[in-house]
């Protein structure tokens, strides 16, 4: 074994762009010089814990040291009652306050972890929208989850137990100063074989422990999805497929762990070696001394016990070392969040009245990549208007302009005179709703699920509004009623049912205008067109841009736009636009039969 | 077994009958792993605890003023240096090897497993356990496995230096003798509390964690909506929880560390009292005294692993019994099949309901009911999850084939097919006949938008074949995930296929296209088609109406439109209102009533499939079914002559 060179695929690398930023070092650095300002009295609180601890613990070195030189010397009064006195104190003291450090960290720990990842979500939940279309959800997720896990260790035993441990270690070689001062250079024989190996060591482990962690996250992850992916890879036949996918994985976590196997295979002789030096210094050199007579046998045997103890204070700084390195990187990921701008809206601008009116609209994602060309579209207060087209023509971003998610490029939309784009999106959305295909149901009660569009509505409005939905019916089936438990670890919902809450909620938060992206699709047929029907009854007298795929949902528009290649082609009302025989009585020709 | 020979070939069938068999069978399989992780810990370990003898040497050396065997105890010690840096890095990869090969053992069972449990998985509570088994109990699996040697070699360690010391110095030695086990066991008592609370603490975590990412999840919704300081309240609640927890649990090690500081301090101090009178009495020398006192001080590191493997057995049992539960799960039908394998093509058959779906052709199947539409597909496949009448494929009963026969026979496209990450080329390079490539399966499903989409959301390829596909697809739109696990499934290009609401997140534009697409490439091909989109049903070549478990209609699109009003309140989406208004329907369902009576029982039967108790009753009315399908078929058979 000459030595392991870290393995070609490496697991961590990110595989698609990072959509969200990562900390600079300086947000990094901010960011933990402000906990730990916070949290100064209870850090300043564990260090006087700890320091009497350890002063403590080195009571009985002393102690018999001082026993071992006077019996050696063959003193006549040895006061052993008295010294196995103060052993005892030492002792109950030393216990005591072990028991205190432990508790202290470990509560100072949890309560820079928990205010680390309650300022997560508050930053993430204020992100602004836009972003979060953009970015998707997947990488804050992540952030979330493996990156809070991360820093969970680091942040309940790496700070605290590295206090800890420089602390004792100071104290110890400090008590060794003063015990015996001369004996105190044989200590540091051994810190240049130390710090060669230490450095070595710590330029390499952090990333290979965090490539070994990503490995092994991705065994998992492949089993997770062979498990999820059940039917499909059984109908498709991909068992023998899915085996060798999980065999890969484990090939490619192991080759880490083989690595940083061979990491700590340099470390562990490295530290081992410096323990015994440094005891094996003490005593060869304190033997030396004492038979020179330079200090005395008892010096020798505190000097001795000391150097022996301090084994436990490095081997704690080293272990937890590692932790803190593999810590930054999700420290950097988690404040990455602070990093962006928040919603810059102007609080102050309200709209008058409620037409929407978009103006020579133009939009793109990307640079020099326009999905709209100069759009304009007037909605009256009170239209039902349809949005249809194939899919990519523009539809959905057109609809997610009109709900001011998404500034234009160039062109202005309003609505009532004012600036959609310009309003805080908390003002935006009391105006306009969007709902789309997506429908989350919120761990939690039936009823936290509805709140959250309006959270003073009594049961009897939670009720109307699941009625509206046509969703009282198995609603009132339910056991618990309104208490469910739903959404993941819950009663599952069908996709029907997660619809009708989310357009429930739309009811709740009774919005003048809203924009809903194909959101019946997910139910059957003769529902979805009867859901319709009786959200029109509630939605009555709101506008209503309907993003839709099916053409009966066109049908029942007041105007239909049709949406192709980023352009609005034809404009009417279902009778005008099938007389026009244009695209569109092309397509109800062929739907309707 | 090395690190580096992994994955293991065949990773052996387990003994899953329990878990503490399970631990067992696991330890046994690396019997050569155990004995080195022995032997290195024991030179490790004696190593450490020699070093005591040493100081104790040296210390009496210098009293005795003997430069020569302070000189030999120097040699001594760099002799303990070697063993204890050898012994401790050998221990330790021996250790490591031995978790690792014992947890990508169990993570290839379990990859073996869920691949076996295929579709099994999806109906039963096992999905959670499988995944669960494979995130959490693995480690502590391996743990536990893998610290059973270590143990061994530090107990047999302590023995060792117990019965050393008492050779050594026989009046201080007895009472280290006795002081041992008591420190041995002295935290014992207090471990499963700890490890209690421990658990208490990490579920608490693991609640918070879901809510914070179910937070994240439905962001889009919170911010669209309102509702973040609701959902923020009851995250900061949880994690207060976790915070509680997590100290009450510190509590509790805390008191386990200040025992661990107690108690040696106690034998410390006997022995000290004790020594030094027996010193002073001449009964022993000097040296000896820091030799034992320093040996009690050194012990504590092996005592530690006292309490360590009492915690990876309270930690690993409950582990190892979810394991070997999941690895014992099995399948409800035999994957094996009673004939022999071979791949019939031919009509399909179902006589259960009397759909028929003609050999080369595209039949469309309307069924008002989506969930009885989702498991008429399903057995449409053969092997389904509850037992009935098999589906025949030119005469052949596809549930008698095995199981590998049966899925190549027929392809069936769930309502919600998966798409697996991994790049677009990984996607679609699935077990095919080869016929249809990807180009040609990603035009016909209208896939050019997605391809695009997925090249911009990439890092740094121009070739949408290499773009990544995340999880579930989840970075694609519904209506994209759907056309590409379409285009997936006419890769396979199967004798039949069988798609479940294929383009239901399709927009009518590009549905109109697909349908063109998937009948032109289809050609000559069996395709089954559940759908209610006149689009997709004005291009097969059959339409097929089953009403509450039965054919009851057959024909063309625009054909049953204009005879059928069961039809046509299901496709033109007419409300229930506007149906009731019409006469005809009326007469039709009291004309119907008396032959849907018996079949309506027997579906409701069918729901629930886990209900095991009333077979007798199950057997009677699958006898009555069967004459039904009978007459069915025969019905059938007339209609399509005529």
């Amino acid at each position: 074994m000459i030595g392991v060179a870290p393995p070609a695929y490496d697991p961590a690398a990110p595989t698609t762009a990072n959509t969200l930023p990562v900390g600079a070092p300086a947000t990094v650095r901010a960011y933990v010089s402000e906990l730990f300002q916070r949290h100064r009295r209870a850090f300043l609180l564990l260090v006087a814990v700890n320091t009497v601890a350890v002063v403590a613990s080195m009571v009985g070195p002393y102690l018999l040291g001082d026993l071992v030189e006077r019996v050696s010397d063959g003193a006549r009064e040895l006061h052993l009652g008295l010294t196995i006195g103060v052993f005892v104190v030492a002792l109950a003291v030393q216990a005591l306050f072990i028991r205190q450090v432990r508790l202290r960290g470990a509560m100072l720990g949890e309560h820079m972890l928990a205010d680390l990842r309650e300022d997560f979500l508050v930053r993430s939940v204020g992100l602004p929208p836009g972003v979060l279309e953009r970015a998707g959800t997947g990488d804050l997720l992540s952030r979330i989850t493996t990156d809070i896990d991360r820093l969970a260790n680091a942040m309940r035993e790496a700070v605290p137990q590295l206090a800890i441990g420089v602390v004792w270690a100071v104290l110890l070689l400090g008590g060794l100063v003063v015990t015996v001062p001369e004996l105190a250079p044989a200590v540091l024989i051994a810190v240049p074989v130390l710090v060669i190996g230490c450095r070595w060591y710590f330029k390499r482990a952090p990333a290979g422990y965090r490539s070994e962690a990503a490995g092994y996250a991705a065994v998992a992850a492949a089993l997770a999805e062979t498990v999820d992916a059940g039917r499909t890879v059984e109908a498709h036949r991909l068992g023998d497929r899915r085996i060798a996918l999980s065999e890969r994985r484990v090939k490619e976590w192991t080759a880490w762990e083989n690595y940083t196997l061979w990491l700590r295979s340099v470390l562990f002789p490295v530290i081992n070696v410096t323990h015994v030096t440094v005891l094996c210094s003490v005593l060869m050199l304190g033997g030396v001394f004492v038979l020179r007579g330079w200090i005395d046998v008892g010096e020798l045997t505190t000097g001795a016990l000391i150097a022996q103890m301090l084994v436990d204070p490095v081997n704690l700084i080293l272990r937890w070392y590692d932790e803190l390195q593999v810590a930054q990187v999700s420290l950097a990921r988690l404040v990455g969040v602070r990093d962006i701008e928040p919603d810059a809206g102007d609080a102050g601008l309200s709209p008058e009245g409620r037409d929407v009116h978009a103006d020579r609209v133009h939009f793109g994602y990307l640079e020099g990549v326009d999905v709209l060309r100069k759009v304009s579209l007037e909605v009256a207060p009170g239209t039902r208007l349809a949005l249809v087209g194939p899919s990519g023509a523009g539809k959905s971003t057109l609809g997610r302009l009109l709900a001011g998610i998404y500034a234009p490029r160039d062109g202005r939309i309003t609505l009532g005179g004012a600036e959609l784009s310009r309003m805080t999106a908390e003002h935006v959305r009391s105006h306009v709703a969007l709902v789309n295909q997506e429908h989350h149901v919120f761990v939690g009660s039936l009823r936290d699920n509805l709140l959250l569009a309006r959270t003073d509505a009594t049961d009897a409005e939670l009720w109307a509004a699941l009625g509206a939905v046509d969703a009282d019916g198995w609603g009132r089936a339910l056991d618990d009623g309104l208490d469910t438990e739903v959404g993941s670890g819950g009663l599952a919902l069908t996709p029907a049912q997660a619809q009708q809450i989310a357009l429930a909620r739309l009811v709740l938060a009774d919005p003048h205008t809203l924009v809903l992206d194909e959101a019946t699709s997910l139910l059957d047929p003769r529902a979805a067109r009867h859901l319709e029907r009786s959200l029109a009854r509630v939605l009555d007298g709101r506008t209503v841009v309907a993003i839709a795929h099916r053409l009966h949902t066109a049908h029942d528009a007041d105007v239909i736009a049709v949406v192709e290649n980023g352009r609005i082609s034809e404009l009417g009302s279902h009778d005008e636009l099938v007389a026009a025989e244009g695209a569109y009585a092309a397509l109800w020709q062929s739907w309707h039969g | 077994m090395q690190i580096q020979d992994l994955p293991y070939p065949d990773p052996g069938v387990p003994d899953a009958r329990s878990g503490p068999r399970f631990l067992w069978w696991l330890g046994r399989n690396q019997l050569g792993g155990q004995f080195k992780s022995l032997a290195w810990g024991l030179l490790h370990f004696v190593s450490v605890s020699a070093l005591p003898f040493c100081v104790g040497f040296a210390v009496q050396a210098v009293v005795d003023r003997s430069w020569s065997r302070l000189a030999l105890t120097g040699g001594l010690m760099v002799l303990c240096g070697a063993g204890i840096a050898v012994g401790d890095t050998f221990l330790h990869r021996a250790a490591v090897t031995n978790w690792i090969t014992a947890a990508a053992r169990v993570q290839q069972l379990l990859a073996r497993q869920a691949a076996h449990l295929g579709s099994a998985l999806t109906r039963r509570v096992a999905a959670g356990e499988v995944v669960a088994v494979s995130t959490g109990d693995v480690e502590k699996i391996g743990w536990f496995v893998e610290a059973l040697s270590r143990f061994l070699a530090a107990a047999l360690t302590i023995v060792i230096v117990c019965v050393g010391l008492f050779v050594y110095q026989p009046a201080l030695g007895v009472v280290v003798a006795v002081g041992v086990p008591l420190l041995a066991v002295s935290v014992l008592p207090l471990l499963p509390r700890a490890t209690r609370r421990a658990d208490v603490q990490r579920e608490k975590a693991g609640r918070a964690t879901e809510l914070a990412s179910d937070t994240v999840a439905g962001l889009r919704v919170l911010r669209g909506i309102g509702g973040e300081e609701l959902f923020l309240d009851r995250y900061r609640r949880a994690s207060q929880e976790v915070r509680h927890a997590a100290v009450r649990s510190a509590r509790m090690w805390a008191v386990i560390s200040a025992i661990q500081v107690l108690m040696p301090g106690l034998l410390l101090i006997a022995i000290v009292w004790h020594g030094v009178r027996l010193a002073r009495e001449g009964r022993i020398t000097v040296g000896e005294l820091v030799t034992v006192y320093s040996a009690v001080m050194v012990m504590s590191y092996p005592l530690r692993h006292f309490e360590e493997i009492a915690m990876a057995y309270s930690f690993s049992r409950p582990s190892a019994k979810r394991a070997a539960h999941v690895l014992s799960l099995e399948r409800v039908t035999d994957t094996g099949g009673t004939r022999a394998a071979e791949a019939p093509a031919g009509d399909l058959y179902d006589p259960d309901t009397g759909l028929l779906a003609p050999s080369g052709r595209l039949t469309a199947v309307v069924c008002g009911d989506p969930d009885a539409a989702g498991r008429l597909a399903e057995r449409l496949g053969g092997h389904p999850a509850e037992e009935g009448v098999s589906v025949l494929l030119d005469g052949v009963p596809l549930d008698e084939l095995p199981l590998d026969s049966a899925r190549t026979a027929v392809l069936v496209q769930d309502k919600d097919p998966v798409l697996l990450s991994g790049s677009l080329r990984e996607l679609l390079d699935v077990p095919s006949s080869g016929a249809v490539g990807a180009e040609e399966a990603l035009a016909a499903a209208q896939c050019g938008d997605v391809l695009v989409a997925l090249v911009q959301g990439s890092l740094d390829t121009e070739d949408p074949m290499d773009a990544r596909i995340t999880e579930r697809g989840r970075s694609l739109s519904g209506g994209q995930r759907q056309r590409l696990a379409l285009a997936r499934s006419l890769i396979t290009d199967p004798e039949v296929l069988v798609l479940d609401e294929p383009t239901s997140a399709v927009d009518s534009h590009t549905e109109a296209r697909i349908a063109d697409g998937v009948r032109e490439l289809r050609t000559g091909r069996t395709t089954v088609m559940f759908t209610s989109s006149p689009l997709l049903l004005d291009h097969a070549d059959r339409v097929v109406l089953v009403h509450e478990g039965a054919v009851v209609a057959v024909g063309a699109h625009r054909e049953l439109l204009r005879s059928e009003p069961r039809y046509r309140a299901v496709v033109t989406r007419e409300t229930e209102e506007e149906s009731a208004s019409r006469d005809e329907q009326a007469v039709l369902r009291s004309e119907l009533g008396s032959r849907d009576a018996p079949l309506r029982g027997a579906a409701e039967h069918d729901e629930g499939p886990l209900r095991g108790a009333s077979d007798d009753d199950d057997a009677s009315l699958r006898g009555s079914l069967d004459d039904e399908a009978a007459l069915r078929s025969a019905l059938e058979e007339i209609e399509e002559s005529a």
